[in-house]
Formats: structure tokens, sequence, C-alpha cells
């Protein structure tokens, strides 16, 4: 089973995005568990996470969780496009998601 | 975009993510934020308490209805204080590095911290605490206390400074006695300090602080400049990217939180409510559909637009424009470093925040009551928890207010988007 997480201020316009993804990832067959929070709760979620997704808004915090979370015995850290975040492009995301765990 | 720009984007945000990430700064806006259930039982009370409508207060009274929401708004705005030490501490020993229960720990240290520090009122018959040094007049004590005293307990944890048990002792015990040693120093230290202050003028450092910092910072916080200073920072920290009430998020609430606390205060003592500016201000009247009071924009794309591309974002950002989250519009118009947007993004709040502020301070519309709006509450609902259905009629007009400074940037954005379309068509 795959696990994609994605924070952003309050966990609440990623939960949007995650929707999306779910929606996207039910016609691939395969198990994807995708879940959003804020970046005071990312502890709880980080653990089982295989990678990481920054709403744009809070693309500051890459460096930091990078930091924390990333580097080579880490997962992936990456900002989500804007432009797909705005226009709330599940399809998109996930792919690259799946993409950056491969 | 040009390089200058992208250099000033990259600059702007490494210095919101050192405020953001500031493990202190985040402490405080976090431990603030714990407290929501306080905040919003405590509102929802005084809003049940203090309905005007006829006979509906015999009613309650006569019910013993009116007691019962006496007690929770007491129990909880009235001192909140005593949460927020706790989450404050909680927080920063978390953001430290400890884990649940050593953060548990250092909020319980807090705690007593904050009220080793409590003058108490001898009477004949009672003994007392005064009520006021645990609710907003307590809250700037609370912020410095959680933060020193959850500073401290780390220094002996990392230093192991700590009562050691052989290690046949089963962990737990010996976890225990681990926060004994700097409960029992940071106590200690607290109670000194309070002694001293006892013997100053302003008898304890409650009155001291609240009158040396907190209520001139209440002050300057509450007035009609600071008002737009927050909303500029905040708005143009949007512009380039960067979740802007995130970064004033320490000040935003720190100031303006116990400011409407002092108005749902002043309404259960009877009295009028005296705060224009506090949290629930902005969220009602202000940042109407998120952040740069983006409704507007919303019903315009949603039902003017003549490009598939904005009607199409519009129909999807809406539901959530309601509930106040607008990302979806900021990223997907974008908003962001967008030359045509920067004034009606920046300027719509602001030019909302100075009429909104003129009209209820001549009276026209009522002070809102001060309930500290959670984000994802939807418009209408939140403006009716401000204590008066008024404010709805006061946030409908700035949400036409809204639509009529975003027209014309609108246009201009839809007709190129539609040319756009139709030669891409062609």
């Amino acid at each position: 089973m795959k696990n994609i997480l994605l924070v952003c201020a309050a966990g609440m316009s990623t939960s949007m995005l995650v929707n999306k993804m779910e929606k996207a990832a039910e016609s691939k067959g395969e198990e994807i568990k995708i879940a959003a929070t804020s970046g005071g709760e990312i502890k709880k979620y980080i653990g089982e996470a295989d990678v990481l997704l920054l709403g744009p808004q809070v693309s500051y915090l890459k460096d930091d969780y990078t930091k924390q979370y990333g580097g080579s015995d880490g997962i992936p850290v990456e900002v989500i496009n804007s432009l797909d975040y705005g226009t709330m492009n599940g399809e998109k995301v996930l792919n690259w998601a799946l993409d950056l765990i491969n | 975009m040009g390089e200058k720009t992208q250099n000033f984007q990259a600059k702007i945000q490494r210095v919101a993510g050192k405020i953001g990430e500031n493990k202190y700064l985040k402490a405080v806006s976090n431990g603030l934020m714990s407290t929501l259930p306080v905040m919003i039982i405590g509102s929802l009370a005084t809003l049940f308490a203090n309905l005007n409508f006829e006979g509906y207060q015999n009613l309650i009274e006569s019910a013993g209805i009116k007691s019962i929401l006496t007690a929770m708004s007491t129990m909880t705005i009235d001192i909140v204080a005593l949460y927020a030490v706790f989450f404050i501490a909680f927080k920063l020993a978390s953001n430290l590095g400890e884990d649940g229960s050593g953060a548990a720990g250092a909020g319980l240290i807090s705690l007593i911290s904050f009220m080793v520090l409590m003058p108490i009122i001898n009477t004949e018959d009672i003994r007392a605490i005064p009520f006021q040094y645990l609710g907003a007049q307590g809250l700037f004590v609370a912020i410095i206390v959680g933060l020193i005293s959850a500073r401290i307990y780390m220094v002996f944890i990392n230093k192991a400074w700590t009562i050691k048990l052989p290690d046949a002792v089963p962990p737990t015990v010996s976890k225990t006695f681990a926060g004994l040693m700097p409960a029992i120093v940071i106590v200690i230290m607290f109670a000194i300090v309070g002694n001293l202050f006892e013997r100053t003028e302003y008898g304890s450092i409650y009155a001291f602080i609240y009158t040396l910092i907190q209520s001139p910072m209440q002050k300057v916080g509450g007035s009609f400049g600071a008002l737009i200073l927050v909303l500029l920072v905040m708005q143009i920290l949007w512009f380039f990217g960067i979740h802007g009430r995130l970064v004033v998020n320490p000040v935003f609430l720190s100031v303006w939180m116990p400011l409407g606390v002092e108005n749902l205060n002043a309404i259960n003592a009877g009295l009028e409510p005296t705060n224009i500016v506090h949290t629930g201000f902005y969220a009602v009247l202000i940042g109407i559909g998120g952040a740069g009071a983006t409704l507007g924009l919303c019903i315009l794309m949603t039902f003017f637009s003549k490009s598939k591309q904005f009607r199409t974002l519009g129909k999807l950002a809406l539901p959530g424009t309601i509930f106040g989250i607008n990302e979806p519009l900021i990223f997907g118009t974008p908003l962001i470093l967008n030359p045509i947007m920067f004034i009606p993004f920046v300027f719509a709040p602001i030019i909302l925040a100075s009429l909104s502020y003129f009209i209820i301070s001549i009276g026209v519309f009522p002070i809102l009551n001060g309930t500290h709006i959670a984000i994802g509450t939807p418009m209408i609902m939140n403006a009716l928890l401000q204590g008066s259905g008024a404010i709805v009629i006061l946030q409908l007009i700035n949400t036409v207010i809204s639509v009529i400074i975003y027209y014309p940037f609108f246009k201009i954005m839809d007709k190129k988007a539609q040319e756009n379309e139709q030669s891409s068509a062609a």
C-alpha cells in the first residue's frame, strides 16, 4: 500500500484536493492512502507516509521538512504545483506523487 | 516574471519561513489555537445567555437555564488564560522535542507556576483568586510563563539534571521522577518572582504586565492603524504566495483574541462591548471568502465569466469560498504575482476594514461581540455568532462591495482569457 501525506496551513484546502485524488485513485485499482493535515499535526501521520507534499502556500516550510523527514534515508518532500493545486487537479497530483514514490 | 521578482520572492519566503517555523512563536499561536473549544463553548453560552427577544430572558431565567449558561461562559472564556498557559508550554515542549507525556508534564509545571504568581485576596470569610487575571487580562502572563517554564524544563531534560533511579525501576516510574526535579526548581523560582512583585506598588506580576505591556499593546494593536498594517502585511505575503495569516498569527492571536474576550466579558457583565477590532471582526467582515475578501471575485467568476477557464474555476472554488477557504482561487486564478489583481487583492480587505471600522465606530452597526471564529465556519453563520442580525446585513453589504472592487480588474482578466481561448480554438 502507498501512503501520500499532504500538508497545508490548517489541512483544509489540501483535504479538498485529497477528495479529488482519492477519486482518481479508485480507478487505479491499487491501494493508496491519502491524508491531509496541518503543519502542527504532521508528527502523527509522518511515520507511515511514503511521500510528503506541501501546499504551495506553505512552500517556505520545505527546507525545514526536508531536513527533518527527507534526505537520503527519508521520503521525498515536494511542493505541489500551484496551478494544479488551484484547479484541484487530483489526477495529475496523484500521478506525480506516485512517480515520486517510485 | 522578472529575475528581480523571483529573488525578492525567495527572500520573503525565507523570512516568512523563519517566522513561521520559530518554535516559540509557533508555540504561542498553536497554544492559543488549542483553546478553541474553550472559546467556542464560552462564546455560544454568552450568545444564548444574552439574546434579546421578547420574553426570552424571562423564560431562560425562570427555567434556570440562565445560570447553566452563565456557568459555562464563566468557567471558559472568563478563565481562558488558565487553559492557554498549559497549552503554550505543552506546544513549546513538543516543538523542542518532548514526547506527549513529557510535554504534558511541562504543561502542568507551567500551570502551577502561573498559579503561584497569583495574588490571593483574603477577606473576613472568603479567600479568593481574582478572576480577571485568569482571563483576558492574564493572557500575556500566560504566554510569558508558558514559554519560560517550558524552556527551563527542557534545559533540565536535555542536560539530564533529573532524579535518576536504578535501571530496575519501571520506566514509567522513573519518567515521573525525571519531571520532579525541574518542577520543584521552576515552581520555587516563580514563587520567588511572585513574592518580589507583591512587594512592588503593582502588587502582582499580573497587574505589572497588564499595565505596562498588555494594555498598551492592545491599545496599539486594536487601533485602526494597526488593523490596516496587519492587513497590508498579510495580503502582500499572500501576493508572494505565502500564507500570510500563518505568519502574522502570533500577533493576530495574542493581541486580537484577548480584545474579543474582553468584549464577551463585558457582555456577560451586562456592559457594552468596546473593542471594534478583534479576530471575529476580521473573519466576519474583512476576510469574506478567505484572505483578500475573494468572495466577490468568486461570484464574478461563477456567474459573470465569459471565459470557460474562469467559469470552471469559479464553480470549483465557490463552495470552499463560502467556508472561507480560497486556496483554489488564489492559486488557480492565480492571484499570486498577478499584476492585474494586485490592487483588488491587497486593497479590497483594507477598504472593507476601513468602511466597517468607520460605520461601526459611528454607531450605525453594533460592535461585534468578540466570538473567535474557527477557520471553516461558513459566512452568515459566523456573522450571526457575533450576536446580532445586523452583522449579517453588514457582511452582505461588504460582499457586494467586494464584488464592485474586483469587477473592473476581473473584466480585464476575463477578457484576456476569453481572447486566449478563442485564438487557441481558431
